[in-house]
C-alpha cells in the first residue's frame, strides 16, 4: 500500500509540555484511520501540525511523494490536504451558497452536488451560516473540506456537540463518501461508536507519544490502551 | 456531466426580487444621478449648495473608511493621510511644474493607491488594536512631514493651489462654483457607491468578505488573505485621495489638516454613525454629521459637546448605525410583501 500521509518525528512543545514528542505516523491510501486518546494526549496538536495550522518544531511531513513540511494551509489545501475543526469553523454572516461558491472557486466544483445532497445542505443554501442548527453548521464545515474532492481529509472531531443519532449519521454519510471517492481520512474523535463503526486502522496516542497502533478490533483489547484511555473493553 | 454537476450552486436562487437586484441597482444610480444633476437648480442659496458640496467630499472620505470596515474588518486612525496625499500630490507637483495638471491628477490617485496596497501587505496580518495604533502612526508620520516641510508646501501655513486653465479639456471654473461641483461630486459618488456595490457581489467581494469573517478557515479553502485585503486597503486609498484631490480643487488650497489623524477619527465616527455594514451607510452618516456640526456650531459655542453627545447616543441606541435601521426596516417590510430579502 502506499502512504498518502506520512509524518516522520514530528515534536511540538508548548513551553515545557511536550504535546508531540517524535511521533512518526503513516496513512495509507483509502484508509480511514482513527486517531484517539485522553484529552491532551496530542490528537489535535497533530492534526494542526499535519494541516499546517501550527508548525512542528522538528520532523517532517510528506504528502504522496512531496514532501510539504513547512508549506502554508492555503499551499496544502491546493495540494489535496483538507481539514475540519473541533470548533465550527465556518463564515458566520455569509450564506451557505456563497461559501460553497467562494470555496469552490479555489478549488473547482468536481463533486460538490454529492457533497451537498449527502450532507443535505439543499435547502439551507440561501441562509446565512449563523441563522442555521449547530448540526447544520457541522456538516457546513465538513461540506467545505470537501469542496474539490481531497484526497486526504483530517477531521478533528467532527460529531463533536451532536447527538448519537446524528453521529452515527455523520459516521455512514463520511464512510460513504469516502469510498465513493477514495478519500484518505485521518480523524479524531471522542465517539467509540463512530470510531469503531468507520475506522479499519487506529492510532492511539498517549502523552504526545503513540501509544499503540493497529485493526479495531486489536485496540479494544490492547492492555496498555484499556489501561490508559478506554478504561473497559470497548463495545 | 449536467450543468448541474459543471455548477451545482448556480440556478434558480429564491425569490425574483433577489434576482432582479442588477435592475435595482442601475435604477437608484439613474435616480440618485438625476437628483444630483437637478439639484442646483432646485437649491437657489450659494452657501447651502457649497455646504452640500463639502458634505459629499466627507461622504466620499468616510466611504473609504466604511469598506475599510466592511470588507477587511479593520479600523483605521490614517485615512486622513490619504486623503491629504492625495491633495498634497496634486498640489505639489502641478504648482512646483513638476508634471502637467492631468498627469499629477493622476499621480494624486495613483500614488496613495500603491502606498496603502504596500502597506496593505505588511499592516493587513496584523488585527485589532495593533492595526489602529500602526495606522495612526503611519497617518502621523506623513502628517509630519507635511507640517515641518516647509518647502515643499509651506509646512502648517499651507499652500494655494492656482488652477490650471483647464483639466482634461474642462474650464476648472467648474471646480469652483459650488453648483457644477455639487453635481461632479455627487456623479462620482454615486458611481463609486455602485462600483463598490459590483464589487461586493463579484467573487473577489464575496472572499474578502469570506476573509473578513474567518481568515483561518479562507486560508483552509485554499486562499491567501494579505493579497486581497491589501487590495481592499488599496482601493479604500484611491478613494480617499480622490476626496482629497476634489477638496483640492475645490478650496485652492491644501493644509496639514487634511492629513491628521482627528479627520481620520471623524471620518471613522461618520462611518459608524451610518452604519459600515450597509455599503451607502459611511456616505449617510458623514452627511448626518456634517449637518449636525454645522447646526450646533450655530446654536452653541460648545457645538462638539452636542455632536460628542449624539454620537454616544447614536452608537448605544443603534449598534448597526442609521443605515443598520433604514436596511432592517426595509428587510422587514420586503418580508411582509413577500420579496425575500432584499
Amino acid at each position: 500500500m502506499t502512504a498518502v500521509l506520512e509524518g516522520r518525528n514530528l515534536s511540538r512543545a508548548f513551553g515545557g509540555f511536550k504535546a508531540l514528542d517524535d511521533v512518526s505516523i503513516s496513512v495509507e491510501r483509502g484508509q480511514i484511520r482513527g486517531l484517539i486518546g485522553p484529552n491532551g494526549a496530542g490528537k489535535s496538536t497533530l492534526i494542526d501540525v499535519l494541516s499546517g495550522r501550527a508548525q512542528n518544531w522538528s520532523g517532517r511531513i510528506f504528502l504522496g511523494e512531496e514532501e510539504i513540511t513547512g508549506l502554508k494551509p492555503q499551499q496544502r489545501r491546493h495540494r489535496g490536504l483538507a481539514r475540519s475543526f473541533q470548533r465550527t469553523n465556518i463564515f458566520p454572516a455569509i450564506t451557505v451558497r456563497t461559501q460553497l461558491q467562494v470555496a469552490a472557486r479555489a478549488l473547482g466544483t468536481s463533486g460538490l452536488a454529492e457533497v451537498i445532497d449527502a450532507l443535505a445542505l439543499g435547502d439551507l443554501l440561501d441562509r446565512p451560516a449563523q441563522e442555521i442548527s449547530y448540526g447544520d453548521q457541522r456538516r457546513l464545515d465538513l461540506a467545505l473540506a470537501l469542496v474539490g474532492r481531497p484526497q486526504l481529509l483530517l477531521l478533528d472531531e467532527p460529531a463533536a456537540g451532536l447527538t448519537v443519532e446524528e453521529s452515527l449519521k455523520l459516521a455512514d454519510i463520511l464512510k460513504d463518501l469516502v469510498h465513493r471517492w477514495d478519500v484518505t481520512v485521518l480523524i479524531v474523535e471522542h465517539d467509540m461508536q463512530v470510531i469503531f463503526s468507520i475506522c479499519d486502522h487506529i492510532t492511539v496516542l498517549h502523552l504526545g507519544r503513540i501509544l499503540a497502533e493497529g485493526k479495531p478490533e486489536d485496540i479494544k483489547r490492547h492492555p496498555d490502551v484499556i489501561a490508559a484511555y478506554l478504561g473497559s473493553e470497548a463495545p | 456531466m449536467s450543468a448541474a454537476e459543471l455548477d451545482p450552486l448556480a440556478g434558480a436562487r429564491g425569490t425574483s426580487m433577489r434576482n432582479r437586484w442588477p435592475f435595482h441597482l442601475a435604477l437608484a444610480a439613474a435616480v440618485a444621478l438625476a437628483v444630483g444633476f437637478a439639484a442646483p437648480h432646485l437649491i437657489a442659496s450659494v452657501l447651502w449648495l457649497s455646504l452640500l458640496t463639502q458634505a459629499i467630499v466627507d461622504m466620499i472620505l468616510a466611504t473609504s473608511v466604511g469598506l475599510l470596515v466592511r470588507q477587511n474588518g479593520r479600523i483605521s486612525f490614517g485615512q486622513a493621510a490619504f486623503f491629504g496625499l492625495g491633495g498634497y500630490l496634486f498640489a505639489v507637483l502641478m504648482v512646483r511644474e513638476i508634471a502637467s495638471p492631468e498627469l499629477a491628477l493622476a499621480a494624486a490617485l495613483i500614488g496613495p493607491t500603491a502606498i496603502a496596497f504596500l502597506l496593505g501587505l505588511v499592516i493587513a496580518r496584523i488585527p485589532g488594536v495593533a492595526h489602529a495604533m500602526l495606522t495612526l502612526a503611519v497617518g502621523q508620520a506623513f502628517y509630519e512631514v507635511a507640517f515641518k516641510w516647509r518647502e515643499l508646501a509651506n509646512g502648517d501655513d499651507g499652500m494655494s493651489v492656482p488652477l490650471p486653465r483647464t483639466l482634461f479639456g474642462v474650464d476648472s471654473g467648474l471646480f469652483q462654483s459650488p453648483s457644477s461641483m455639487l453635481v461632479i461630486c455627487w456623479s462620482l459618488l454615486v458611481v463609486l457607491l455602485l462600483g463598490l456595490a459590483l464589487m461586493a457581489r463579484s467573487p473577489f467581494g464575496q472572499l474578502t468578505e469570506a476573509i473578513r469573517e474567518n481568515e483561518e478557515r479562507a486560508r483552509f479553502i485554499g486562499y491567501g488573505t494579505t493579497l486581497p485585503r491589501a487590495v481592499i486597503y488599496g482601493i479604500s486609498a484611491f478613494i480617499a485621495a480622490l476626496a482629497g484631490v476634489l477638496q483640492t480643487l475645490y478650496d485652492g488650497y491644501i493644509s496639514p489638516e487634511m492629513l491628521h489623524w482627528s479627520l481620520s477619527g471623524m471620518a471613522l465616527i461618520m462611518a459608524i454613525v451610518g452604519g459600515p455594514k450597509v455599503l451607502w451607510g459611511p456616505a449617510l452618516g458623514a452627511f448626518l454629521l456634517f449637518f449636525l456640526e454645522d447646526l450646533a456650531g450655530d446654536a452653541t459655542e460648545y457645538w462638539p459637546a452636542l455632536v460628542g453627545g449624539t454620537v454616544i447616543l447614536v452608537t448605544i441606541l443603534l449598534p448597526q448605525g442609521f443605515a443598520g435601521l433604514i436596511a432592517g426596516l426595509g428587510r422587514r417590510a420586503g418580508d411582509r410583501l413577500g420579496w425575500g430579502r432584499p
